[in-house]
């Protein structure tokens, strides 16, 4: 489609690609100072074990060795991580916040937890003396099962607390009991979705300095939440926020887990190089990827939907447990995602829901892409795939009679969602993307001619197609200052970090479009908390919508103040000026008018007076923190053929419809939907952390955790649709997580119908080739 | 991961025994296995190194406690094993009996947890390579058997 302006629908290309592609990008692992010393950290092979001793004599006697620290060498500093995320004001609501510590003191509760942390001339050094620690540990029972942790004399991940549960919650609306009654049908399965890894190329790395002359702190993290490390770190090193700077340059790859915080490396680097005055460095290898960043997924859902046998939903109770890993310190984001995204784009106007959070002996939980969200979407896509089985209608038809129409906007559903806001979708039109994706897809065509065709002839092809909303672009708030320089060149500056999403394209886009001048010539520096030290950071799919936003509202501060300069120095009325290609002149004339950049350089003179109620130079700092999030929309649809005798699936076919809002710059749309399509096939299909029941996962290597590669990943067909939100100026919805939201329901509902009459239900996400051979051997419906 | 079969020396169970009970001949048997040394009346201690897929020469510090004597019918083996990559805990039952075809039959059942590194990795190696080292010790053991048997009997 034709760009409609720089900064609406304009597929310009990424100013970030150059640095990137030509590997001049700086990443954490590229900071090389002077004198740097390098970390290793001794991990908990034990899923479970209380520690009685760790004697680092040996380790900090060999050759090379700066430094060993335990949990004795920490003093006051060994302290619970802060509670991230506290829960929402849920009435009823259980929580019980059990933090972890920078290294392990009386107890390990995971494989990969930290025990130690040596300091030497090298890694090579490091790691070897790694070795030279003993560790005595007492093994005890680990809690490696959901269902097993709450059971009566489980063992206990905490001891101080009466069970494993360390969160119960219940949200409901309507009165789902009395619906029940009603109900012509009752469909009621458990449904099961298992962890996988976030498996970013770029793994965690930290650099830490501290210069004492000027006691400045400086660290180099590839968190996605730089400000807020910052003013972390400040708090627990007793050092003033202005002291510490935190810098997140380029990143490869967030995914979620780089929002986790504060891991125990990061809590333990700064103060380590604040004690020896030397720099040090850690980089995170892939091993210990696998068990100290945090992961997603497990929940077990106990779900049932009642319907009239026209197929239209009249309620939906669901119980479910959520794994949360060892520690809980993000809260409960995920499960109230989960709850909260259960709903999709229906009309349910009875909801009980109802869950348990379950501390276990496996690494900590925190949002991965989708963040929950994917496993409400199971539960009501596959309920509702059931029932249309049940009740002989098309799996279309039965999700038209129940979308929400275009006058329902904004829709309260009267439950809080995880920003503790009430849940309201801003606006939506699922209808004619549902049509236009069965449209893209054939799906009248397929069901009638072509899958029969391919069934006589022996072959097992299947269509499926789901629908999704997602909760995006949620507050509290974020800010950018945006600054003409008087060479013309326009600088953005914003708190949020970037991971590769195309942020130094987008908010380039938003304020060229404002002030009018060339994308290229706006210079976007986000993630240095020198350059902008207030704001929260990159997660929940609100990068565009909340720093977008904030951008938008500096840029129109700006022009606004070159007006009024360009006003005085032409001694004509601001109304009667415009901006145009980088210049300011009077409107509708052929002059060349000012440039910005000698506005600029107007507006910050060496004489004279700046003018009372004036600022000087061209720069503006604005804020922007949306009441409540916009809800996506979306809907996925997928062709497979699946070879019964080997259990592989062949992805022919995959359309996404999908609706964020205005769209700023739809390449770097449809390249976050390409990704998430390809984490949300992962997902089902390739990637699962297995763990056995004492803990240990079994699969910490790419050989044997696979992830999809280029030729497991089809073309993926994207059309946009654009309804857009009135809670923010440019009417913007996130689009982060959106492509691997819906994939795992997408699948199970693709490849069951193409095993149709092999007795196959799945209730289960991910499959493998090897489970899925299983399935196929036991004819699993029931 | 369970572990469990059955072998047949061919040799007196006796002196099956007492080479089960020999710190020296286990050592010599078990592949990779440093030394093993009594520390107490049916304690041993020594070290091991154990190659699994991606994870070579990982060295671990081993413990066997020996326990449920009933010479010479049966005993279980407690064994833990420490090191940079990991850890294994176990327990091993083991039954002697004299099968009327000759010989000494060993029934033996272990249930083996592994962790760290080394489960994480070589997961789908450790069941396949725990085999193959039990049949070398095994093997070996009924090597020792032989030798001492032919010691025994004297010069022919």
């Amino acid at each position: 489609m034709p760009a409609d302006t720089r900064d609406r629908n304009a597929r310009v290309p990424r100013n970030e690609d150059a640095r990137l592609l030509t590997g001049r990008a700086r990443f954490v692992d590229d900071v090389r100072l002077p004198d740097m010393l390098h970390v290793a950290f001794l991990r908990s092979d034990y899923a479970h074990a209380r520690l009685r001793g760790v004697d680092a004599s040996a380790a900090r006697r060999r050759p090379g060795v700066a430094a060993v620290y335990t949990a004795a060498d920490l003093g006051d500093y060994s302290k619970p991580a802060p509670l991230l995320v506290p829960p929402p004001p849920i009435p009823g609501l259980v929580f019980h916040a059990c933090t972890h510590l920078p290294l392990a003191t009386d107890k390990v509760r995971h494989v990969g937890e930290p025990i130690a942390m040596v300091v030497a001339e090298s890694r090579y050094v490091a790691e070897d003396a790694l070795a030279d620690i003993v560790v005595e540990a007492e093994p005890l029972e680990a809690v490696g099962d959901l269902e097993a942790a709450l059971a009566p004399g489980a063992p206990r991940v905490h001891d101080h607390l009466e069970s494993n549960a360390a969160a119960h919650v219940v949200q409901r609306k309507g009165d789902y009991a009395s619906a029940r009654t009603r109900a012509d049908l009752v469909i009621a399965r458990r449904l099961l979705y298992d962890r996988g890894a976030a498996a970013a190329i770029e793994n965690r790395a930290i650099v830490a300095q501290w210069d004492a002359p000027a006691e400045e702190l400086t660290v180099w993290d590839t968190t996605q939440a730089p400000i807020p490390i910052r003013n972390g770190l400040a708090r627990m090193l007793g050092l003033l926020e202005s002291q510490v700077r935190v810098v997140a340059p380029f990143v490869g790859g967030g995914f979620g887990p780089k929002i986790m915080m504060f891991y125990p490396e990061e809590l333990l680097l700064p103060w380590a190089a604040m004690r020896l005055g030397r720099p040090l460095k850690w980089t995170e290898d892939r091993q210990e990827n696998f068990h100290a960043t945090t992961q997603e997924r497990g929940q077990v859902h106990d779900a049932e939907m009642a319907l009239t046998r026209d197929g239209r939903i009249l309620g939906v109770r669901d119980r479910f447990l959520f794994d949360t890993g060892a520690y809980d310190p993000y809260g409960l984001t995920i499960p109230i995602n989960t709850q909260c995204t259960l709903l999709g784009p229906y009309d349910i106007q009875h909801y009980d829901s109802e869950f348990t959070a379950v501390f276990t002996n496996r690494t900590l939980v925190s949002p991965v892409r989708g963040a929950g969200r994917q496993h409400g979407v199971f539960v009501s896509e596959r309920l509702l795939d059931i029932a249309a089985r049940e009740l002989g209608l098309d799996r279309v038809e039965i999700r038209k009679r129940n979308l929400l129409g275009p006058d329902r906007f904004p829709h309260d559903h009267r439950i809080l969602f995880q920003d503790s806001a009430p849940l309201v979708y801003d606006s939506g039109d699922y209808l004619p993307a549902l049509e236009q994706a069965a449209d893209m897809i054939g799906y009248d065509a397929f069901r009638r001619d072509e899958q029969p065709r391919a069934r006589a002839a022996g072959r097992h092809v299947g269509v499926g197609i789901a629908c999704y909303v997602e909760g995006t672009g949620i507050g509290p708030y974020e800010g950018a200052r945006v600054t003409v320089e008087p060479g013309g060149t326009v600088r953005v500056a914003t708190g949020v970090g970037t991971q590769g999403q195309g942020h130094y394209t987008v908010f380039a886009q938003i304020v060229a479009g404002v002030l009018d001048v060339e994308v290229t010539a706006v210079q976007v520096v986000t993630g240095d908390t020198r350059e902008f030290q207030w704001g929260t950071g990159t997660f929940a799919s609100r990068g565009a919508v909340v720093a977008g936003s904030a951008c938008h509202a500096a840029a129109l501060a700006v022009r606004d103040k070159a007006l009024a300069v360009a006003s005085r120095l032409l001694d004509m009325p601001a109304d009667r000026l415009e901006l145009a290609a980088g210049r300011v002149r009077v409107r509708g004339s052929s002059d060349a008018g000012v440039a910005l950049g000698e506005l600029a350089a107007e507006a910050n003179p060496l004489r004279g007076a700046v003018r009372p109620g004036t600022e000087p130079g061209l720069e503006a700092t604005a804020y922007f923190g949306p009441d409540r999030g916009s809800t996506a929309s979306g809907v996925h649809a997928m062709i497979v053929e699946v070879d019964p005798e080997t259990a592989m699936v062949d992805i022919t076919r995959y359309v996404v419809v999908h609706d964020c809002g205005r769209m700023i710059n739809p390449t770097i749309v449809e390249g976050q939907i390409h990704g998430g399509v390809a984490h949300g096939i992962g997902n089902a299909f390739f990637e699962q952390l297995v763990y056995d029941d004492q803990g240990q996962l079994l699969n910490a290597s790419f050989m044997d955790y696979l992830l999809p590669t280029a030729t497991d990943v089809p073309p993926i067909e994207t059309a946009h649709r654009e309804t857009p939100s009135p809670f923010n100026p440019v009417g913007l919805k996130g689009v982060g997580e959106a492509g691997c939201i819906p994939t795992g329901a997408l699948f199970a509902q693709a490849v069951e119908d193409a095993l149709h009459g092999f007795g196959v239900e799945i209730t289960e996400i991910p499959l493998s080739p090897s489970r899925l051979f299983d399935l196929l051997q036991r004819g699993s419906r029931p | 991961m369970n572990l469990s079969g059955a072998f047949t020396f061919a040799g007196p169970r006796a002196t099956v025994w007492d080479l089960l009970q020999d710190p020296e001949v286990l050592a010599r048997s078990l592949p990779g296995t440093e030394r093993l040394t009594r520390v107490g009346e049916d304690r041993f201690e020594g070290a091991m190194t154990v190659s699994v897929g991606p994870v070579t020469a990982a060295r671990f510090a081993v413990t066997v406690a020996l326990g449920d004597k009933a010479p010479p019918e049966r005993f279980t083996m407690q064994i833990d094993g420490r090191g940079g990559v990991g850890f294994t805990r176990g327990t091993a039952s083991i039954a002697l009996t004299e099968p009327p075809e000759g010989g000494t039959l060993m029934d033996y059942t272990a249930d083996v947890q592994i962790g760290g590194r080394i489960a994480a990795v070589g997961q789908r190696l450790l069941e396949s390579v725990a085999r193959a080292m039990m049949r070398q010790a095994l093997d070996a053991l009924n090597r020792e058997l032989q030798a001492r048997l032919d010691a025994g009997a004297g010069p022919r």
